[in-house]
């Protein structure tokens, strides 16, 4: 399903998954809504671990109304025309780490391959999968002195690990990993993603190590990327509810609507 | 003490506490016991913002006639409350009766009343020191007993309601009525004019809040989500829902309705949104502030045609108003809120059989119209107990609407569209994501008949004027007005929702002056087309209405031919209270002989 309205996906998600959790739900956004006008429906969500692909398209500035700073711009940052960004950032990832996200990760949309397998294993993911994807915005903010253009991404990014996808239908393909230093995370749907290291204290199971090498990479003025934090023990939105095993709007009208029977019981325990 | 001309089953009894004292369990025992002896009885609470410590009074009216206003003047006063003590006596009527409690200390300068005094806190410690300040208002439920002579076993089994099964409870409380009516029958050398007797009971009524009957009502609608975001007075139509889900919706394997408290109203829209656009029975409750925040969404239903379903049980606005007073103030809004031109269907129920019946209805109609369907009741009817003969099973199959199940059912409509019209009544078939058939196209954004993006001027016109047709052909679909037509036309008086209550009284003040009134209860928006044969039929017709502008009158003299609009006239009035008959009657009087 892809989501064509703006600010609200969370919610809206969060209804459908309620009465059909066997849809699967991708939803793009901006950083102007999740960080601004759908910052609380993005918490919440999180919050319930809704079972979603939550991606951002991360840019810094807001493009359809022509380029106005966003909440995700970094302090010190500069778009093409205005004043420098003084204010503090919100780090989208650190924030839904921050909130117990079972799937958290950054990439940049210049790096295809690591891109396209995040996503890959963010649809393999059973809970709400985060992406934050640096996408420098052409038009506004694409010169130098802006953190998110192409140029400064490709020069700052702290890339944590080499990725790849590997999916439970067809194990053996797309592997393009070499042997050696190397580990591998278990989808819910049976598929991999393996990591070959880079940054050797990366630790995607620990909180403390996913804010560190965010907080580290912010305060040398660069970018980290790859998978920050994973933990797929966290039970999703629908787990806490329990709802019967059949998605609710496959259920007939007579499951639906209590018996006659049952509601001379009601007006009874009135009386 | 003499007795005066006697009073049986009439009377009007205040009674004034602090809130938080634990007399809301006191004042429904006294209501419930006359209920179970068959006393045409209602009660209205009327409670303050607030935790514990601001004024509250219950008005208690017993009347042969039915009638359900508050009334004009107090019969029997109770007085608990320190802090309003003095007021609550000023206000009196002379020949009054005063029950008071003596402990409290404070003068009681009326020599004009009957004053019984009583030491309720002194007599509730010594039975209980800890619970002495709550179990000091069931002296004043004795002293009531006393005077109106409620029978024992009504008591009894009032108490047993009120304390469903906690033994202790009843023994306590029971103990402490029985020692105030002891109290009042050796001390109070008076016979009270005002009586309760027993009648005869339907067994099968009972009292119920609409807020209840609502949540029950659309349990028995297949609700399958439930998102709401708490607030003053809807809160207990969610929590009815989700105190009856275990009994009512359960299958061998789990919960057959999803319940999640929302991060806000607008989330809580958001949820409906997307169960409806996913072929589930959405709904959440609010109240006006709430409509306000997810006016965004409705919006949003409206253009991309999603059902949902949203209960506005309304309190006093603007802002934040008064939370726990009532008001028909949101109707105006509900008719067309979000920006943009729109236009919704309403329900408005004014009684608890039809909070439940529009309970269930509501669901059928957001699917049948792909629409927004909005429920609109009031603090009034919603928290208050109202008579009922036990709610009725629904007596439609449910109507799911236009949903294309199938790739069959899908080729079998030529050239296909998400919002081609393809009936002619203004609303085409949807499909539902998961179905595994391809179109699951909805836009909030300009879009054609396919539901592709479009500023086509001539396409985002002809958008339009569908849906207004659509929303229009609703009007004959919804519940029709309940008219009683008198055979002289000289007034008609059109009103809605919780005003049922009082205007069987205003009826018989206007009709005690020799004008002859037919009423016509509206229940639904777009208005129905008898509603305008109404205002043909008689001389005059007043708009009746519990808001200060008169939102109803503006939407008729919108839509209405302009030949018709100089007969009909706004009676508009709100304060925060109930609807009191003597008070509408004068204006309406007002406006008849021309003032």
């Amino acid at each position: 399903m892809y989501l064509k309205w703006k600010n609200l996906k969370p919610s809206v998600t969060t209804g459908a998954n309620m009465v059909n959790k066997d849809l699967s739900f991708l939803a793009v956004s901006g950083d102007g809504d999740t960080a601004s006008i759908g910052v609380g429906q993005f918490i919440h969500a999180i919050r319930r671990n809704l079972d979603m692909v939550y991606i951002v398209e991360n840019n810094g500035v807001y493009g359809l109304t022509k380029g106005q700073y966003s909440a995700t711009v970094e302090r010190g940052s500069k778009k093409k025309k205005g004043a420098t960004n003084l204010q503090a950032p919100i780090d989208l990832c650190a924030m839904a780490i921050n909130l117990g996200c079972s799937f958290v990760a950054r990439s940049f949309s210049g790096s295809k391959k690591q891109l396209t397998a995040l996503i890959k294993a963010a649809m393999s993911h059973r809970g709400m999968a985060f992406i934050d994807v640096i996408s420098p915005c052409v038009t506004f903010a694409n010169n130098d002195e802006s953190y998110k253009s192409y140029n400064y991404v490709k020069a700052n990014d702290e890339v944590l690990h080499i990725l790849d996808y590997i999916p439970h239908f067809s194990p053996l393909e797309e592997v393009d990993v070499p042997e050696g230093e190397f580990s591998e995370v278990s989808l819910f749907d049976g598929s991999t993603l393996r990591l070959e290291t880079l940054a050797s204290d990366h630790d995607y199971t620990s909180v403390v190590s996913a804010l560190s090498a965010i907080h580290e990479a912010e305060q040398a003025d660069r970018h980290v990327t790859g998978l920050l934090y994973y933990d797929p023990e966290v039970p999703t939105a629908t787990d806490t509810l329990e709802l019967c095993e059949t998605p609710l709007v496959e259920l007939s009208e007579e499951i639906l609507r209590p018996s006659l029977e049952s509601l001379d019981k009601v007006n009874s325990s009135f009386r | 003490m003499k007795v005066m001309g006697k009073k049986i089953n009439d009377f009007i009894v205040n009674v004034a506490t602090a809130n938080g004292t634990g007399s809301q369990s006191s004042n429904l025992i006294i209501l419930q016991s006359l209920f179970e002896m068959g006393v045409p009885v209602s009660g209205k609470n009327l409670f303050p913002s607030n935790i514990s410590g601001l004024p509250t009074w219950f008005i208690i009216r017993a009347s042969e006639e039915g009638y359900q206003a508050p009334g004009d003047k107090t019969d029997i006063q109770v007085i608990m409350n320190k802090d309003t003590w003095i007021n609550d006596l000023e206000k009196l009527e002379e020949g009054s009766i005063v029950v008071y409690n003596e402990d409290v200390r404070l003068p009681v300068d009326r020599e004009d009343c009957i004053l019984l005094g009583m030491p309720m806190t002194k007599m509730a410690r010594k039975i209980n020191a800890k619970l002495g300040k709550l179990i000091a208002n069931m002296y004043y439920v004795g002293a009531l007993a006393h005077l109106l002579k409620i029978e024992d076993w009504a008591l009894n089994r009032a108490l047993e309601s009120q304390f469903k099964g906690k033994e202790k409870a009843i023994q306590l409380n029971l103990q402490a009525i029985n020692e105030g009516k002891e109290f009042a029958e050796k001390n109070w050398d008076y016979e009270c004019q005002y009586r309760s007797e027993k009648r005869e009971k339907d067994p099968n009524t009972f009292l119920v809040e609409g807020n209840e009957a609502i949540a029950l009502g659309s349990i028995y609608g297949g609700i399958s989500m439930l998102s709401w975001y708490p607030i003053t007075p809807s809160s207990s139509v969610a929590e009815s829902v989700i105190k009856w889900l275990p009994e009512l919706r359960m299958k061998e394997d789990g919960l057959t309705c999803a319940v999640i408290q929302a991060e806000d109203e607008l989330a809580a829209a958001g949820m409906v949104l997307g169960s409806g656009w996913a072929g589930g029975r959405g709904m959440t409750c609010t109240s006006g502030p709430g409509i306000s925040l997810m006016s965004e969404f409705i919006g949003l239903f409206y253009f991309s045609e999603v059902p949902g379903v949203i209960w506005d049980v309304n309190r006093v606005g603007p802002s934040t108003g008064l939370p726990t007073r009532t008001q028909q103030g949101d109707l105006s809004m509900l008719y067309e809120a979000s920006h943009g031109d729109t236009q919704h269907i309403v329900l408005i129920p004014g009684t608890v059989d039809e909070c439940f019946e529009f309970g269930w209805k509501a669901f059928d109609i957001a699917e049948r119209f792909q629409t927004i369907v909005f429920g609109f009741s009031d603090l009034d009817l919603g928290m208050n107990r109202w008579v009922t003969e036990g709610f009725k099973y629904p007596d439609l199959p449910m109507d799911r609407g236009k949903i294309i199940r199938n790739q069959d059912e899908l080729d079998a409509i030529p050239n296909y569209g998400r919002y081609r019209d393809v009936d002619g009544d203004g609303i085409a078939y949807r499909t539902l994501p998961g179905s595994g058939i391809d179109p699951i196209l909805y836009r909030g954004t300009g879009h054609d008949e396919d539901g592709i993006y479009s500023e086509d001027p001539e396409v985002y016109h002809s958008t339009m004027a569908r849906l207004r047709k659509k929303i229009d052909g609703s009007r004959s679909y919804l519940p029709s007005p309940i008219v009683r037509e008198e055979s002289v036309k000289d007034i008609g008086v059109i009103f809605y929702g919780s005003m049922e209550n009082t205007i069987v009284e205003i009826d018989d003040i206007l009709e005690e002056t020799g004008l002859s009134v037919s009423t016509c209860r509206v229940r639904a928006l777009p208005l129905h087309n008898e509603v305008e044969d109404f205002v043909r039929k008689h001389e005059k017709t007043i708009v009746l209405e519990i808001n200060r502008d008169g939102q109803l009158f503006g939407i008729i003299r919108k839509e209405f031919p302009v030949d018709l609009i100089p007969k009909i006239h706004s009676v508009s009035y709100s304060d925060g209270m109930p609807p009191r008959a003597r008070v509408y009657a004068e204006k309406i009087l007002k406006i008849i002989n021309g003032d």
